[in-house]
């Protein structure tokens, strides 16, 4: 029987061969093998992604042999779009992570699998939700107002950049155990082929396939107990008491609430001057111990002993740390990969549906209200004359009306639903058919479909406090309100994107002379893009209050349709020369809905050379040297995907119909001439990439690869201010400028100890990235957003000379003691005045990032654990800023106090009471952004003796115990670079089992 | 050819005008809203890129730019730029505040050229005036310009589509070319119109201000040209003071007959942070004044007149209390203070509330949006015009009916009438001030009678002191935006930035 040394699951299809002869056979399902042979034959035992291992038969008639896993995976596939190829013979730069590596713990979507394990991918959720978005970036990304996320291609079926309605993460919409692996494509040679969308980089997403040999089955569950830690350091009641008493003693009196009035159910701290002053911890009132389950089974088996097949079903249950958010899934998928008509034709069906539903809560309003609520308020009012459904708010009548003046961040949890439901079916069907008359040729037909149904509604319960409202019809200020429970919100959406390409490959290989072989592929791919949906929405009413259908006479549904459609022909060769030569070339003519005619179309060419140095013959047989590959490359890509910023029709002139509340003659409906740039075309980056592969001393003991590169994009696709007067706005979309990314990547594994018994192995990554922009076609600078306190100040820009998006601040002042100086700045270019020209750029996205995992396997027993982190970079504190001064407390109104962080213990600093004028605009409040998380760890012990041919693997994991970071506010990991009401990243403990049949 | 995507809901020019008959009206409708709205899709859109959709309406951007730099009202959010206003010091190229307006005065102006062009594709019904209306906005738009910035360029729907970049024009040919605009269509224009739309005596009102004005615009005097107009829109015009003060600032405004030029602000059709619910919700706070007191639903806790303003009623809050003028009576008092020590206080100095959302008889419901529009040009402004002119000496007006005009819009608000040694161009800027304050006028009259830069007036907060200081005679132009510059190097920055 032949064993998978990291499994000790048996390895069907196992290449038997005895040295130096033709004799040989190959495992069957179960791994066992016959041959007939000597004593002293060397039995020779190879399968892909193993080591080879060479037995000398002696004695025995019975041979186990257990193959380890090549840590280098020199012939792993790696699908590169249109076609594969191994790792050996690739030539780009090309990241592949397995299973293996993936992280584990408590997995929610796809893209957690990946987090950390790649060099130069960046991956920052949103928060601690379970449907948190990712913000994936590969090599940074070049573009400015552009996409920079990578394509992500699922089983061959490339998806959209529009999310369906209430799905925040794409990739939970696929179930993260049906993934087998993900392929990084990172330079323009490698991503070229996939154009249009493809600049930036392209995360390749494979499931899991059937088998050929007898049925296989799975099941894993696990279940995931998290919890959100500490947060920011705000006050609680007795010593919120104490600091109004100190900087505010005039507002002492609007502290807790007056003696008797409330029946909270909650005990008093104490009573104040006829004040019952009680001590709440809103933090803690909204979050929860959260539960989490997921169940998969799967079942792998030859149909009709023809047709390899897999399926899988998959449930998930996801609860967020914050009251009701919860997250529901169901995934089933079928793979199908059937080959006909002589092995001629060959098919791959996939097809996976998802239903997800979510109860989307306003989770960022809840967390920041439990921040800068008064924590010497109680949390429930059950008085009667409590009109909020036993929450307590604290009101404030005007005169004719009670007002709400703090909302109760807990009723806003738990007054609102709004489910959010999803139907998806991603699938595709490939047709590959070798022709009978000229074996050489296949060609290849890809049909996929991507299509969702997305439904949310929004439903206020009886009192919800957002929907209560004034009755004018009554003057009677204790019943002069209404409230509006249920529907406030629908929308339904339908995305439809359907993909097709078609393609002829044509390969040769030779038994002699210095070509080995070549390849040729050409063909064209289509994909379309529809997104199209309609809302209900309501507007109250100015008399009674009560809520009424808004209805736009123009567009009665608020109907939404938008379509993208892109094109493109492509043709690509590789040769193969000299057995060391391996050579690439592709080209691509891409066209985009996006651009008028004349523009439409961009031509993308790219190139790759990769000398296998190993196989030179002044290194062969080096015991040192395994593989040692040198890859240079050069690419162009194209950007066109703007749609974020300016919609779908940017090119053309065409009219928008004002919106019902946009009127404004009477008697007629008002229509905007919208802006337009007819020139607008492709945005373009080429890609200069220098890569080594390299694997060192026996068994692979030290094997990785280091990328060296430098992109350059021009015609930059940017919201750029336009020639007053000459255009129909005052800043559009054109191609402007240019930014230059330079960088490099280290992949790295050893694995000093391989044993039979004993595995211990280590896999790093490494990575720099720096993106600068380099011209902005005569602009210093354009903004990028950022907004902070009060309207319009936004603190980032896209400034020549600097990484895109950097943080525009003033120089802080301070005094001997070390205190910030309110509104006191560095004078830098000494005119005697503050003004803007004396700030600076600082970074926001980092220049560092790395990732780490550390294997140990010891027979039954598997530890591993995962790291990652970053160095440099900077996060603003924006709870500093917001929370951090003496007159926050009082100032949001004269009839209410805040809560605040913590004046006394240092964690805010009470020499600053207010923060007028520029104070958040210093760098004072922007903090070094570097971390080291530990992901992951995760024990396992596996038995092989509980299921008759089958194994069991128990498994323990906990996520995200731990960061180590000088950040003093709550996470410093934040894709946006403004830290404000997080959703906490839980501290989660899973506990796992894990069935193999 | 999928290539070829088409829109559901925007249409094309040629879909547009077969799917409505009333196509051309709507157009019209978008050229005015410029002034009111911030963008055509709600409150939150904004036709011009800036960070915050409510700070790029015109009306907003004239209330920031006039008034606030002015004597009589201040801000205190401290927004990013908007203390360089309140405080006229430390004025920047960056601030986002005078580009704001830049760039919405070049955005009506193209799309202005835009629809003229379109006009030219062919004949519609009543073409003729629907053209001069354009031009007149138009005009308004670089009205604007001469006044806050002093050049700019000069698009007309003749050079519209060029991508040649303009070159500069200066102050003196953008008023030749206002002057030539708002002469050409004077004419033609209507006399009368449906509400809310521009008719002769709207044009003769901006030609009064363009020559009202000429001698800072240009150098050269032009008393004489100003009295015309003032006397056309003054003897023509039908329009008559309204008896009630507060009426024209009241959701029932609509109904007055004093308003000239009217910008239409209603509580859900026509909704914008940057019409007059900038006025009515920016002057309200819920600390120390009771909302639905004004019909509205929200207080953003933000301006306040000062001393410079309701001083001129009385000079303490005792005898502010006193006076029997209406408009005295237009400051909260309750919870503040009559001096603004901290313009950063909200309880420093007394907001405004001269403009509420409740009708002239003080019902109406708590509103987010105000109903009440905007009086942008009223006769009263053209009486004290006509004073002012007549005590400059221009021919076709004389010093009695001055007085008279003066004294009437005086007695309307109960106020003493005066007599004629009283009738001084120090008594008229006052009287500007008691009259007119908040309605965009402030800083441009402060300039005409040399009382802005310098230190001869001094008000609270001018120059960055709560006493006030003297600020430089470049400060009588705001400088050129960054953008605009980097945009189209052709232009040129204002001395002193």
């Amino acid at each position: 029987t032949v064993t998978d040394g990291s499994s000790s699951a048996p390895l069907p299809g196992v290449n038997v061969l005895i040295k130096g002869t033709t004799t040989g056979t190959n495992t069957d399902f179960d791994g066992k093998y016959t041959i007939n042979a000597n004593t002293g034959d060397v039995l020779v035992f190879s399968y892909v992604g193993f080591v080879t291992k060479e037995i000398t038969v002696e004695g025995s008639n019975t041979i186990d042999v257990v193959l380890a896993e090549d840590a280098a995976q020199l012939d792993e596939i790696v699908i590169i779009g249109y076609g594969s190829t191994t790792v050996k013979d690739a030539t780009g730069s090309v990241d592949v992570v397995t299973e293996k590596d993936f992280n584990r713990g408590a997995i929610v979507s796809t893209d957690q699998l990946l987090n950390g394990k790649a060099a130069g991918v960046r991956i920052t959720n949103n928060g601690g939700s379970p449907d948190s978005a990712p913000n994936i970036r590969i090599r940074g990304g070049s573009s400015l107002n552009a996409q920079n996320n990578p394509l992500i291609v699922i089983d061959g079926v490339p998806i959209g950049n529009d999310n369906p309605a209430g799905v925040s993460n794409p990739l939970t919409l696929v179930n993260p155990n049906d993934v087998e692996s993900f392929s990084i494509l990172k330079d323009a040679s490698a991503t070229a082929i996939y154009g249009s969308r493809a600049s930036n980089g392209v995360i390749i997403i494979t499931t899991k396939k059937g088998t050929s040999g007898k049925p296989k089955f799975n099941y894993s569950t696990d279940y995931t107990v998290s919890s959100a830690g500490d947060g920011l350091d705000v006050m609680n009641g007795e010593e919120y008491t104490q600091f109004i008493q100190q900087f505010h003693p005039n507002r002492a009196g609007q502290l807790g609430v007056p003696a008797g009035s409330v029946n909270a159910n909650q005990s008093i701290s104490q009573t104040l001057n006829g004040r019952d002053i009680y001590n709440t911890d809103w933090r803690d009132a909204i979050l929860r111990t959260a539960n989490s389950f997921n169940h998969n089974f799967s079942a792998r088996a030859s149909l009709f002993k023809e047709i390899p097949f897999r399926a899988s079903v998959g449930l998930s249950r996801a609860e967020g740390v914050v009251i009701n958010d919860n997250y529901e899934r169901v995934t089933l998928s079928a793979k199908l990969t059937p080959t006909l008509l002589n092995d001629n034709l060959k098919i791959d069906f996939n097809a996976k549906t998802i239903f997800a539903f979510k109860n989307a809560v306003d989770a960022g309003g809840a967390i920041g209200e439990a921040l800068s609520f008064d924590p010497t308020k109680p949390i429930y009012d059950f008085s009667s004359d409590n009109r909020f459904g036993g929450y307590y708010l604290t009101t404030f009548d005007d005169g004719n009306f009670r007002r709400i003046i703090q909302s109760n961040p807990l009723a806003r949890l738990e007054q609102r639903e709004r489910p959010e439901n999803v139907r998806r079916f991603l699938g595709n069907v490939e047709f590959d058919y070798k022709m009978p008359f000229l074996p050489e040729l296949n060609a290849v037909v890809n049909f996929g479909l991507d299509a969702s149904d997305a439904n949310i509604s929004e439903i206020f319960t009886d009192n919800a406090f957002e929907t209560y409202r004034f009755n004018a019809n009554n003057s009677d200020i204790n019943s002069n309100f209404v409230f509006n429970p249920g529907v406030n919100f629908e929308e339904n959406q339908r995305i439809t994107n359907t993909t097709f390409d078609a393609y002829l490959k044509y390969a040769k290989f030779y038994d002699s002379g210095f070509i080995d072989s070549f390849d040729v592929q050409t063909g064209y791919a289509y994909q379309n893009f529809k997104n199209d949906g309609n809302q209900r929405r309501f507007q109250y009413n100015l008399v009674t209050g009560v809520r009424e259908p808004f209805v736009n006479p123009a567009n009665p549904n608020n109907r939404y349709l938008n379509v993208l459609n892109l094109q493109s022909y492509f043709v690509r060769g590789n040769l193969s020369l000299g057995d060391r030569y391996l050579l690439t070339a592709s080209f691509r003519a891409d066209g985009s809905s996006l651009f008028t005619e004349d523009n439409r179309w961009g031509y993308f060419p790219a190139a790759a050379l990769a000398w296998q140095i190993h196989k030179e013959s002044f290194l062969e047989g080096s015991n040192f040297i395994q593989n040692l590959k040198l890859r240079l490359s050069w690419g162009e890509t194209g950007q066109q995907d703007i749609t974020g910023s300016v919609g779908f029709y940017p090119s053309i002139p065409l009219f928008l119909t004002g919106d019902a509340n946009s009127q404004y003659l009477p008697n007629s409906s008002l229509y905007s001439a919208q802006p337009f740039n007819p020139d607008l075309t492709w945005e373009k980056s080429t890609t200069y990439n220098v890569g080594l592969d390299f694997s060192f001393f026996k068994n692979n003991l030290l094997s990785g690869s280091f990328d060296i590169y430098k992109r350059n994009t021009v015609d930059l696709l940017a919201t750029t201010p336009v020639p007053p007067g000459q255009a129909l706005t005052n800043a559009f979309i054109d191609n402007v400028g240019e930014t230059e990314s330079e960088g490099f990547e280290l992949n790295l594994n050893i694995v000093p100890i391989s044993t039979d018994n004993f595995n211990f192995s280590l896999n790093t990554n490494l990575s720099y990235n720096k993106t600068e922009v380099t011209d902005l076609n005569g602009l210093t600078e354009i903004n990028a957003g950022g907004s902070l306190r009060g309207t319009g100040g936004d603190l980032f820009r896209h400034a020549v000379g600097q990484q895109a998006g950097s943080a525009f601040v003033f120089k802080q002042l301070y005094d001997q003691a070390g205190n910030p100086i309110p509104n006191a700045f560095v004078d830098r270019n000494g005119d005697n005045v503050i003004t803007d020209d004396d700030r600076y750029f600082k970074q926001i996205a980092p220049n560092w990032t790395f990732g780490f995992g550390l294997n140990f396997d010891y027979k039954k027993w598997d530890l591993s654990s995962s790291f990652r982190g970053q160095i440099g970079g900077n996060v603003y504190n924006f709870a500093q800023l917001n929370y951090g001064f003496t007159e926050s407390a009082v100032f949001s109104s004269q009839n209410n106090l805040t809560n605040v962080l913590n004046f006394f213990d240092g964690s805010a600093n009470p020499t600053i009471n207010n923060v007028n004028g520029n104070v958040q605009f210093s760098d004072y409040y922007l903090e070094d952004a570097s971390f080291l998380r530990c992901d992951n760890i995760a024990l396992g012990y596996s038995f092989d003796n509980i299921l008759k041919d089958g194994t069991v693997r128990v498994y323990g994991a906990v996520t995200n115990p731990f960061i180590i970071t000088d950040y003093s506010g709550q996470d410093p990991e934040n894709f946006g670079g403004i830290d404000r009401n997080f959703y906490p990243r839980p501290t989660a403990y899973t506990l796992g089992l894990n069935f193999n049949f | 050819d999928d290539l070829e995507t088409a829109p559901l809901l925007e249409l094309s020019l040629e879909e547009l005008l077969a799917s409505d008959p009333n196509a051309v009206e709507g157009l019209v409708s978008r050229l005015y809203a410029s002034f009111a709205l911030t963008g055509p899709s709600g409150p939150g859109s904004s036709d011009i890129v800036s960070p915050d959709a409510g700070e790029g309406a015109f009306l907003r951007a004239i209330i920031n730019l006039q008034d606030f730099t002015a004597d009589g009202m201040k801000n205190r959010w401290g927004d990013d730029g908007l203390d360089q206003l309140t405080t006229t010091s430390n004025w920047d190229r960056n601030n986002k505040f005078f580009r704001l307006f830049y760039d919405r005065a070049y955005f009506t102006i193209p799309q202005c050229n835009n629809f003229l062009q379109v006009l030219q594709t062919a004949d519609f019904p009543d073409e003729e005036n629907i053209v001069a209306e354009t031009r007149f906005l138009r005009a308004l738009a670089y009205y604007n310009i001469i006044d806050v910035f002093g050049k700019g360029v000069l698009a007309t729907d003749e050079n519209f589509g060029q991508s040649e970049l303009l070159p500069e024009a200066s102050r003196q040919e953008l008023f030749d070319y206002v002057e030539s605009e708002l002469l050409a269509i004077e004419p033609v224009i209507r006399t009368t119109s449906n509400y809310g739309r521009a008719n002769r005596y709207v044009v003769d009102m901006l030609l009064t201000k363009l020559y009202l004005n000429a001698e800072i615009y240009t150098g050269t005097p032009r008393w004489d040209d100003a009295a015309i107009y003032v006397n056309k829109v003054i003897n023509e015009g039908g329009y008559t003071l309204d008896n009630n003060f507060v009426r024209l600032f009241s959701a029932d405004n609509d109904a007055s007959p004093e308003i000239i030029f009217p910008l239409i602000a209603e509580p859900l059709t026509s909704q914008s942070f940057g019409n007059t619910t900038y006025l009515v919700n920016g002057n309200l706070s819920a600390d120390t004044m009771p909302l639905s007191q004004f019909g509205a639903a929200q207080g953003w806790t933000g301006h306040r007149a000062t001393e410079a303003w309701y001083g001129l009623f009385g000079n303490s809050a005792n005898a502010l209390a006193a006076s029997n003028d209406v408009r005295a009576s237009l400051f909260w008092t309750d919870g503040h203070q009559f001096t603004m020590t901290d313009y950063r206080t909200w309880t420093d100095g007394y907001p405004s509330i001269k403009y509420r959302n409740t009708f002239s008889d003080g019902s109406g419901n708590p509103l987010d949006f105000s109903p009440t529009d905007f009086p942008f040009y009223r006769l009263a402004d053209a009486y004290l015009i006509y004073a002012e002119l007549a005590l400059r000496g221009a021919a076709n007006t004389t010093m009695s009916q001055a007085l008279n005009y003066v004294n009437q819009v005086r007695t309307r608000s109960f106020a003493d009438p005066i007599g004629m040694s009283e009738l001084t161009l120090d008594f008229i800027i006052d009287e500007r001030g008691r009259e007119l304050n908040l309605e965009g006028h402030r800083r441009s009259d402060l300039i005409r009678f040399n009382m802005f830069t310098g230190g001869n007036y001094i008000w609270p907060w001018k120059g960055g002191t709560a006493n006030g200081n003297a600020i430089p005679e470049s400060y009588k132009l705001f400088p050129i935006p960054v953008t605009a510059i980097q945009a189209n190097p052709n232009l040129t920055q204002n001395p002193g930035f």
